[in-house]
């Protein structure tokens, strides 16, 4: 790693150095930009320092990472959206940002606004209960709360946000009634369930996964067709008794009117990175799952996602 | 855990770590000096070269930055009035007053060592007990963080001199200015006015720049003539002596206390800790009076409050894998890029290096401790420069600063507004402080105060049937009904002094 640790002090000078030279080159001539629209720390943001600090070899110019959080994304998203179509500057997605919440809120910015590039990984949520709570499957937490509607308390995260929408999935399909508190964010919805003052919750596993090795909270099911590689003896939801199949993606997205050549080269740098082994080498270190998906066929996943969140949030609000 | 210990030292103490932290305590005063450079931005810049490191040299280097950034932010503080993060704040309360008297130097030395005990303290703190704290702090739920933010709140009351109307007013613009933006709970827009940069919220740092650094130098050019004239640097510059640790010395012990505390608390640091030790000291001081006019008991109070926030916070970090604060969030993506997911089995998977990182907070205090004293030899020249070369530099910097944030044109118009708000608030000596502990707190209070009676359907029976809010409710109620009743005492013979 000697040799990377040189290269990522160069690209980071060659970030601040290059801006203004040498427009006529072909795309891309100057540094791209990757916008994360969640404060530092969190799940994207920790995906996008790795994506930066590697795209330089697949994309032949350094990529900075911009934070631009503010308002649950929305103030990253529309910055994007306002930004030239040049495709230098990228918004790092999610379902709740690019697929749920334009539709059902009152946003600065539509969902075609922006077009897919690259969908970078792909991972269910797992849904989890505290240690002590008075269920430990799917069967016993239905049971619970239909024997006791709206005693089960669990942490959610923001409105329409990823643990927000399990949850209503969970309660639709059960026809149970439940007591979601937000807390804002993965983080602190933990806290809360560790320090027994809820009691259920539902995250991505890279939050939830040593909680349930350690035995501080109790593994109830995964969003998922097939179980989590990493937590084989969990079952997925289903199996468990509630088809309940929710991804959380995040991905690579340009404002709209973005030529297409350049969507092109920027979706082939993305899949080259994510073949590399240096770059895998990263990510799995931070249990997250690489899932490429290039632009045409991650567009056609989306509008599917769309139109399955869209039927789903009528049926929950109606 | 001994042994631990010093297997961690053992390890740790090799050239590369060394000079890791090192540079990383260098690199970290010079962004906490820099105002707008906050010591999350700053973690969160530099911690992507780190994945490419190995983790006993790229930890370490983050760590320099954490705590060296928060001393950094005093330094700003106290030579041009203007925090140079956010947990610096209380700091210009009183060292910008004691630079005015031509004790920059002995505001800083102060600054330094309260810092490096704090720390100290609250480090030992960590290594002994993080796991049983860890087990306390995550009991803290929203009923109990309503009760500490209240508490915070009580502590203006300390910090707002005698205009008692005006901290209410100042208060009152804080708590508004926080509403502007998203709903936390529902998301609707609040005050935005279909602005795309309100839905974002009035960012603190920005008009924090405007109110303190801007309006100062407003008023100086009003006043049109030389504050400071260029001072010697004479043997009769005043130091920090022994006496001086000797009286600041229940203070910072008082404030390492508080700020450990705070920082362990998941979600809350050295912001608040800052304001709260601060309060405390006043409230507890035998010279209250020179409290906002160059009291060195301030001076420790802030500093020591504010650093001992950081080895607190790394507390639910480690142990939970939940950030303390927003830097440990940050730090939190440093250790998982590493390999070392912070949780509970991190301590049993990763002992030794582990406690090596330990380790390394103690020797860097010891680092801060030496290199803090270089910088502050040269940089409290700063209060030498005469002010025609001086404001205008500052007035780059404030805007440099508030820029780098979210490299957004709004904050410069904000760190604008702050400044004309500030300039205002000065001339109708309407306290400032007030309003900026009101904008820190007030986001934590809405959140927890809805989450709480979202727990009790509506009832606000839940602060009093918990032992912990319950017993912090005793405390905020004892404290108003002190500062009542020194009040009341206090009039009684009518010795009203200009505040």
């Amino acid at each position: 790693m000697k040799l990377s640790k040189s290269m990522a002090i160069t690209l980071a000078c060659t970030a601040l150095l290059t801006p203004f030279w040498a427009s006529a080159q072909p795309f891309p001539n100057k540094p791209l930009r990757l916008v994360t629209p969640y404060p530092p720390g969190g799940g994207t943001s920790l995906h996008a320092s790795i994506i930066t600090a590697t795209a330089e070899a697949f994309f032949g110019q350094p990529m900075i990472s911009v934070i631009r959080a503010g308002g649950g994304g929305v103030v990253g998203a529309t910055e994007v959206m306002k930004s030239a179509n040049d495709g230098y500057t990228m918004l790092f997605g999610d379902p709740t940002l690019n697929s749920l919440r334009p539709q059902v809120e009152a946003l600065p910015f539509k969902i075609d606004d922006f077009v897919p590039v690259a969908r970078i990984n792909y991972s269910p949520s797992i849904f989890v209960a505290a240690a002590n709570a008075p269920f430990s499957d799917l069967k016993g937490m239905v049971e619970y709360a239909r024997a006791n509607p709206d005693k089960l308390v669990y942490s959610s995260d923001n409105l329409n946000g990823l643990t927000y929408v399990a949850f209503e999935m969970l309660k639709k399909a059960s026809g149970t009634r439940m007591k979601g508190i937000e807390f804002g964010g993965g983080g602190p919805a933990m806290t809360q369930l560790l320090g027994g003052n809820t009691m259920a919750y539902a995250g991505l596993p890279v939050v939830v996964a040593d909680h349930i090795s350690s035995g501080k909270v109790k593994a109830i099911c995964v969003t998922d067709t097939v179980r989590w590689a990493a937590l084989k003896n969990i079952p997925t939801c289903e199996e468990a008794g509630t088809r309940i199949i929710w991804h959380f993606w995040l991905g690579a997205m340009v404002p709209k009117g973005t030529p297409q050549d350049r969507i092109d080269m920027l979706s082939a740098g993305f899949e080259k990175m994510t073949k590399d082994p240096g770059f895998l080498a990263l990510i799995g270190r931070i249990n997250s799952k690489v899932d490429y998906l290039g632009s045409k066929e991650f567009a056609r996943v989306i509008a599917d996602e769309q139109k399955d969140l869209k039927v789903l949030y009528d049926s929950i609000k109606k | 855990m001994i042994e631990n210990l010093i297997a961690g030292f053992a390890f740790i103490l090799n050239p590369g770590s060394i000079a890791a932290a090192l540079s990383g305590i260098v690199c970290g005063i010079v962004v906490g000096a820099l105002p707008g450079l906050s010591a999350t931005m700053a973690v969160a810049v530099l911690a992507p070269f780190t994945f490419f490191m190995a983790p006993e040299i790229g930890i370490p280097f983050l760590l320099g930055v954490f705590k060296a950034a928060i001393w950094g932010g005093s330094i700003s503080a106290v030579t041009i009035n203007t925090p140079g993060t956010a947990a610096a704040a209380a700091m210009v309360m009183d060292g910008h007053a004691l630079a005015r008297k031509g004790q920059a130097r002995r505001a800083l030395e102060i600054s330094l060592y309260s810092s490096v005990i704090g720390d100290l303290f609250s480090t030992i703190l960590l290594i002994a007990a993080a796991t049983s704290l860890a087990a306390v702090a995550v009991r803290f739920g929203p009923p109990e963080f309503v009760m500490l933010y209240l508490l915070a709140l009580v502590t203006i009351a300390s910090v707002s001199g005698r205009h008692a109307p005006k901290a209410v007013f100042s208060t009152g613009l804080g708590f508004l200015i926080a509403c502007i933006g998203l709903d936390p709970m529902s998301g609707a827009q609040r005050f935005t006015f279909g602005n795309t940069d309100l839905i974002g919220g009035i960012g603190l740092i920005p008009l924090l720049i405007g109110l303190f650094a801007l309006s100062e130098v407003f008023t100086e050019v009003e006043k049109m003539r030389p504050r400071l004239e260029f001072l010697k640097v004479g043997q009769d510059e005043p130091r920090a002596t022994l006496a001086d640790m000797r009286r600041v010395a229940p203070a910072v012990a008082r404030s390492s206390g508080i700020g450990f505390f705070i920082g362990i608390l998941p979600g809350i640091g050295a912001e608040i800790a800052c304001w709260l030790s601060y309060g405390f000291a006043k409230r507890q001081s035998k010279n209250p009076e020179e409290f906002g006019h160059g009291s060195i008991e301030g001076v420790a109070a802030a500093e020591s409050g504010a650093n001992a926030a950081c080895p607190g916070d790394l507390v639910p970090m480690m142990v939970f894998g939940i950030p303390g604060d927003t830097v440990t969030a940050v730090l939190l993506g440093a250790f998982m890029a590493q390999g070392l997911i912070p949780g509970p089995q991190l301590f049993e998977k990763h002992a030794t290096l582990v406690y090596g990182f330990f380790a390394v907070l103690l020797i860097s205090n010891l680092m801060l401790l030496g290199i803090g004293y270089l910088f502050i030899r040269y940089l409290r020249g700063i209060t030498m420069i005469a002010p025609g070369l001086l404001y205008p530099s500052v007035v780059a910097l404030c805007f440099a600063g508030s820029f780098a944030v979210n490299s957004s044109y709004f904050d410069l118009g904000l760190t604008v507004i702050g400044g004309v708000a500030g300039y205002l608030m000065r001339k109708l000596s309407i306290p400032i402080a007030p309003l900026v502990i009101a904008m820190l707190v007030a986001p934590g209070l809405e959140n927890a105060l809805r989450q709480s009676l979202l727990l009790s359907d509506g009832s606000l029976a839940i602060f009093v049937t918990r032992p912990i809010a319950a017993g912090l409710l005793s405390v905020i109620t004892a404290g108003v009904l002190l500062v009542i009743w020194k009040h009341f005492r206090s009039t009684q013979p009518p010795k009203e002094t200009p505040a």
